[in-house]
């Protein structure tokens, strides 16, 4: 059926299936496929527009809307050209304008990039014990909780242990260590999200005068949800953690 | 925060052929690196060259201090013998040669 395609090896099947009308009225359901353009370059597929309109045989793919017969009947005249008064003497009295213009832009992929899967490094896991390397908290060792949707990965000291609370870090500033903690029960809460996460701007310019240079930057405050999100993910790591004194030691800073 | 996070390396040379040095590409030993193998753990680590001045500048959001920092990274290899090619953000000043240069464990790869 003209709407299957062959995946190449190494291409990703991640559309999903269009809902596609075929010239006889019925649904389709067409088979997910990948783009047929073999990359060249980021952004530059290896056949042209027209090349691949051949090798996708859209001469035989065209779907339309299904029509009553009525319509089916009436043939609609769509005007391609209009023609308009021109001015001036010696410029003929009419000149013909296409209704129907060639577009600016031909967009140089033909199907739709979808969003990059996020990597995550093989050695690092659920429940890793992660050596920190940049930031306030180098040198500490934490536990991988969960890689956030933005690919920042959400780690625990836990708190009690090392100081380093719930908190973003990145896999490129992270040496994954071989240690591994249990943590299947570990129910991390929902709303620990990258937008939870996110710096908050502090600073409120108070342009009034005298004032201008009496502003201080507000410094940052733990809040109350921190406070409890930390202890609610916290107390069920724990209990994993204290079972073994040498894990408890190595995370203690 | 126990102990060194960072390798110890060498600013050795300039990049240079027999008659001309090319600057803008350090020449580092790593401490401990001796040979071409040993250094792909090291490739595309951030390395630092940290000196002294006279006046209190910015460092991380927090504190001034004397110290200045020029980063870069490594490049590649070079040679048999462990050493490495590293570019830094504007090229090191010719008194570093023989001083120590900090290679950083990230961006991390394991």
């Amino acid at each position: 059926p003209p709407g299957e395609a062959a995946v190449r090896p190494g291409e990703r099947k991640n559309l999903k299936p269009r809902r596609l009308i075929d010239a006889g009225g019925k649904v389709k359901k067409g088979k997910p496929h990948c783009s047929q353009t073999p990359v060249l370059v980021r952004g530059m597929g290896r056949y042209s527009r027209s090349a691949m309109y051949s090798r996708k045989a859209l001469y035989k793919r065209k779907y339309s809307a299904a029509k009553s017969k009525v319509e089916k009947k009436k043939k609609v005249k769509v005007l391609t050209t209009v023609t308009k008064p021109v001015g001036g003497d010696k410029n003929g009295s009419t000149w013909v304008v296409n209704l129907h213009k060639m577009p600016r832009y031909y967009p140089t992929e033909d199907v739709p990039r979808n969003k990059q899967a996020r990597k995550l490094r093989a050695s690092i896991t659920r429940g890793n014990i992660l050596l920190i390397l940049t930031g306030r908290h180098r040198g500490k060792r934490v536990i991988f909780l969960k890689q956030l949707s933005s690919g920042l990965l959400l780690v625990t000291g836990p708190l009690s242990l090392n100081r380093a609370p719930l908190r973003r870090t990145h896999q490129k500033s992270v040496i994954a260590a071989s240690t591994k903690i249990d943590i299947s029960g570990v129910r991390i809460p929902e709303h620990l999200t990258d937008a939870y996460f996110k710096k908050k701007k502090l600073r409120k310019p108070r342009h009034q005068e005298g004032e201008i240079f009496d502003t201080e930057r507000e410094k940052y405050k733990i809040t109350e949800q921190r406070k409890v999100d930390q202890k609610a993910v916290d107390s069920q790591i724990l209990r994993r953690i204290k079972c073994s004194k040498l894990l408890t030691k190595n995370l203690i800073k | 925060m126990s102990g060194r996070l960072w390798s110890k390396a060498i600013f050795a040379d300039y990049k240079q052929g027999l008659w001309n040095q090319r600057e803008h590409t350090a020449l580092l030993k790593i401490d401990g690196v001796y040979a071409r193998d040993e250094t792909d753990f090291y490739l595309g680590k951030r390395c630092a060259y940290m000196y002294k001045a006279k006046n209190n500048t910015v460092t991380t959001p927090g504190g001034k201090s004397k110290t200045r920092v020029i980063w870069g990274k490594i490049t590649r290899t070079h040679g048999n013998s462990g050493m490495v090619h590293a570019k830094f953000g504007s090229n090191l000043p010719a008194n570093a040669t023989g001083h120590r240069i900090r290679v950083m464990l990230y961006p991390s790869r394991i």
